[in-house]
């Protein structure tokens, strides 16, 4: 249990860009910024891009911690020995923005897996402790999007968990309140940030009471039971395969998705110069388990969905005590066939 | 007009066009008859999905399935894409669009499907709806045709419009810019590209197994999402295309990032036809333009 | 520069290269660490695998083949890859000779459960290039500081032609040995064959080894194992006394890449070695 700390600050939203700009001169700042396709998180050049106007973005923030590639050494082919020299990590402090509660419990999830069975990884260890979350809580007066359903996953729209320091929003006011100790020292230096009323605190406790009222899409989920169903069903080709029918097996969905982590190690050459860097991998393309003698136990399309599927309510809570899902919804928005995992599971637990 | 349709006897909504419900009742009847009379053994169509504006590409493999089946202005995906996965020699029925038949017409004269083994139900339609944002689907990212080049059953009167705008309309502008503006643009479109690869996947087209880019000998680009591997990857996929994309919208629609790769598909289209006087997917007398020599064919392309 | 990186190999020279086969496409790589620490951290047991790096290639999961009894060096033996998927690393890697540096990563993975076999019949059963994993855990067995806390060693190993068994001159003196029941057998001989003909199932089958207070330890080629099997079933052993090394597509080889996810394990370090009694409760996803 996280301590409850007393500092609670507010800003004007329209002073955003000013604290922005305030977080740019401490290191480097990640927020939401509106693009054509809708909000992503991005390195900030311009406070004033920095917009808390959205739902959610498209892409998730897992790639702060776990970048899209990621350089682990550098080679020059040579005669009569390639030599090679690690990369080194360097990276200021990093402020990230407007987290979304499903979002913030995402990082924790994920620091089970990278940080697991006495071997950490040490590059995302490094960006985990370099980086302070903002996190910040839904919109309570407007319903959530269909996709949404944290809510079974027991998150709550105003769910402080995994953050630093979390936002509310009271009309032209953001109260920023310190959950961590690393949230409160940051906060005390923000010296542009106005002190709070008790008008200000009660607003902020009663919110975080009516976000655990607020409700998206959901059903009642136990881990075991979901773990145990989906491993009881592994066989049922009907069910996956009806399943999958739509299935494009394109990739979107574990792009989009905070929890997934699947990558590749490539070694990268242009004239004899090379990196060897990690790369997110997808376990849906199609020649994710082919193996060097020609045999691919995942052949098909619903044996790639299953096992995506699986692994996330069924093998992850084996192995790791959670479910490796947040319902943020972003796999079902952004699947170019609308495939829903949600009702997936649903359906799932009523055979 | 009575045009083709199955039902001749069926009030038309709308004197434009056949509604949308009228063809969703039309697609239920005829998928409940084939499947009933085991003509076919799958009708490839669309289901209910979490709600209206999100229908999702559906199977239907028994008369039950049928009740599952939708038709709306969101029913944008392309069912030409799902027609490999069956074994060959599966007798399938399929709902088209417009630029969708066109597709089929590709696969057949690829030799990917046997047009023996297909009943393809034509629908009809130019109000279809882009599901993100609502805009209406037409020329400008599509094909813009709103009637079935090929078909066995009509569900809707054939559209007959009095103005059919130009796929090539919207190039326009990009064929003005010179060269050095043109391959910025190009440059800075596909630097954003985070290799999904939806693109691929939707394309009904892009059935190679394995696909260049997964191919480790040679390796053609490397697998992160640096600019020199995007450009190796869409550039040659474009020219994968080349005479044989039909121009439906689909690789653009399912980009998380919204690259607009209709606009070099079209650009690739538009010099086939002018080059060689040939349309993907048009007439399936039609032979595909790589595949086909003839000696009067344009020089231009060494230019 | 960040310490204890799991991702970093660290330099080995090859010693030597032994050609195997007469196929030539199988060798055995002799390595030698060029720094005392490294060496000195590398401490394995037999089963357990390493990522073997050429930097500019990549890296490929390769099963030790010597024994850590063998000391002052490692020896690793690779097939290139063949036709379908052309194997961009074992292909180079075959084209190195001895003075060759490359990297390596490891111990990875888990081992013969040896502290399980003490005081049991130990039999041995390997198909083709399988067996390398399978000599490191017998050379294991037979160093004289190890013999005796393991009961009867019985070793049946086939291949389909004289010319493709591996460690062919080890073979011989596991032969003269009286302490190890050595049945080498081949699918079809030639002229100078001497030795026994014979698919590795029906061996099994010829030899009978006992259950009794046995563990039977198998690795071979799909279809080998698909009719193996079920001579040890019908001659008596249980599942959880038969154990196997499972072939997967791995790539980071410390569980957290997700590419040998299989059920709730990872091949690379839960695995690769199983119980057939442990891969019954895992979906068959490999």
């Amino acid at each position: 249990m996280i301590e409850e700390r007393l500092v609670l600050k507010k800003t004007a939203i329209e002073k955003i860009n000013e604290l922005a700009a305030a977080l740019m001169e401490m290191g480097t700042l990640i927020a939401p910024v509106q693009e054509a396709v809708g909000a992503n998180f991005k390195t900030i050049e311009n406070p004033q891009e920095v917009s808390l106007d959205f739902y959610n973005t498209v892409l998730s923030p897992k790639f702060v911690f776990f970048p899209q590639t990621e350089n682990f050494l550098s080679y020059q082919i040579a005669k009569p020995f390639t030599n090679a020299e690690p990369v080194e990590l360097a990276i200021t402090p990093v402020f990230l923005f407007g987290v979304r509660p499903c979002d913030t419990r995402s990082f924790a999830i994920l620091d089970r897996h990278f940080e697991a069975s006495s071997i950490v990884d040490p590059y995302w260890r490094k960006r985990r402790e370099n980086a302070t979350i903002f996190g910040y809580a839904f919109a309570l007066d407007t319903p959530p999007d269909n996709a949404d359903f944290y809510s079974m996953l027991g998150i709550h729209a105003a769910d402080t968990e995994g953050s630093d320091i979390f936002m509310v929003r009271n009309d032209g006011e953001l109260l920023l309140k310190s959950i961590t100790s690393k949230g409160e020292q940051l906060l005390s230096e923000l010296t542009l940030l106005q002190e709070t009323s008790s008008d200000d605190e009660n607003y902020y406790t009663e919110y975080l009471a009516r976000g655990r009222e607020y409700k998206t899409r959901t059903l009642c989920l136990e881990q075991e039971t979901a773990a145990g169903k989906f491993e009881e069903i592994f066989y049922n080709n009907d069910f996956w395969g009806k399943t999958a029918s739509a299935c494009l097996s394109c990739g979107i969905c574990t792009f989009v998705c905070p929890t997934c982590y699947c990558f590749d190690i490539c070694d990268e050459t242009m004239f004899k110069k090379g990196t060897r860097r990690r790369v997110w991998d997808s376990c849906m393309f199609t020649d994710f388990t082919l193996e060097a003698s020609g045999h691919n136990p995942r052949t098909n399309v619903f044996q790639r969905l299953r096992q995506k599927v699986c692994h996330k309510y069924s093998y992850s809570p084996r192995k790791y005590d959670v479910i490796s899902c947040v319902g943020c919804g972003r796999c079902v928005r952004s699947c170019p066939v609308n495939i829903d995992i949600y009702s997936i599971v649903s359906s799932a637990l009523k055979i | 007009m009575n045009g083709k349709s199955c039902c001749g006897d069926i009030e038309t909504a709308g004197d434009k066009m056949t509604g949308f419900h009228e063809i969703e009742e039309r697609l239920k009847s005829e998928a409940f008859r084939l499947l009933q009379a085991g003509e076919v053994s799958v009708v490839l169509a669309y289901g209910k999905g979490t709600d209206e504006r999100h229908p999702v590409p559906f199977a239907a493999l028994t008369t039950a399935d049928v009740e599952n089946i939708v038709f709306n202005e969101h029913c944008t995906h392309n069912m030409a894409r799902y027609l490999l996965r069956y074994p060959s020699g599966t007798k399938i029925a399929v709902a088209l669009k417009g630029v969708d038949s066109r597709a089929v017409v590709v696969l057949i004269q690829e030799g990917k499907i046997n047009r023996d083994n297909l009943v393809i139900l034509g629908i009809p339609t130019n109000s279809m709806r882009n599901q993100q944002n609502g805009q209406i689907i037409d020329a400008r990212t599509t094909c813009g045709i709103a009637n079935p080049v090929l078909f066995d059953i009509l569900l809707g009167e054939e559209v007959h419009e009095a103005t059919v705008a130009s796929p090539y309309d919207v190039l326009a502008p990009y064929e003005a810019m010179d060269e050095d503006a043109r391959w910025n643009f190009w440059k800075t479109e596909l630097d954003r590209c985070i290799r999904c690869y939806a693109c691929r996947k939707a394309c009904p087209m892009c059935y190679c197994d394995p696909c260049f880019i997964d191919v480790t000998k040679p390796r053609w680009a490397n697998k992160s999402p640096q600019l020199a591997g995007n450009l190796m990857y869409h550039l040659t996929r474009f020219q994968h295309l080349a005479g044989r994309c039909v121009d439906c919208g689909e690789c653009s629609r399912v980009c998380p990032v919204a690259i607009p790769l209709y606009l070099f598909h079209k650009k690739v289209a538009k010099d086939c036809e002018e080059m060689f006087q040939q349309t993907a997917g048009m007439r399936i007398e039609d032979k595909p333009v790589i595949v086909d020599f003839r000696v009067e064919d344009s020089d231009k392309i060494l230019e | 520069m960040i310490a204890n990186n799991p991702y970093m190999p660290v330099l080995v020279e090859i010693a030597d290269v032994i050609n195997e086969v007469d196929t030539n496409d199988i060798k055995t790589f002799r390595l030698i660490f060029l720094n005392r620490e490294d060496e000195a951290k590398f401490v394995y047991r037999p089963g357990q695998f390493a990522e073997l790096s050429i930097y500019g290639k990549g890296e490929s999961p390769i099963g030790i083949a010597s024994s850590p009894t063998q000391q002052g060096y490692l020896e690793f033996t690779v097939q290139r890859a063949g036709s379908l998927v052309p194997g961009l690393v074992t292909g180079a890697l075959h084209d190195l000779g001895a003075g060759a540096r490359i990297g390596i990563r490891g111990p990875l993975g888990n081992s013969w459960p040896v502290e399980q076999l003490e005081n049991k019949n130990i039999v041995v059963v390997g198909g083709g290039f399988a067996f390398t994993t399978l000599r490191s855990l017998i050379n294991y067995m037979l160093d004289e500081k190890n013999r005796s806390r393991f009961g009867q060693i019985t070793v049946i190993y086939g291949a389909r032609s004289p010319g493709l068994l591996l460690y062919k001159e080890e073979l011989t003196a596991w032969e003269k040995r009286g302490d190890i029941n050595t049945v080498i057998t081949v699918d079809k001989g030639n002229e100078s064959w001497q030795g026994r003909e014979g698919f590795v199932p029906s061996v099994c089958k010829e030899v009978a080894p006992s259950p009794d207070n046995a563990v039977a330890v198998i690795c071979g080629p799909p279809i080998m194992i698909k009719f193996t099997l079920p001579v040890f079933f019908d001659l008596g052993f249980s599942r959880q006394n038969i154990l196997t090394s499972l072939e997967m597509r791995m790539k980071c080889g410390i569980g957290k890449c997700g590419r040998c996810n299989v059920g709730s394990k990872y091949v690379c370090t839960d695995g690769p070695v199983f119980s057939l009694a442990e891969l019954d409760d895992l979906p068959h996803d490999f």
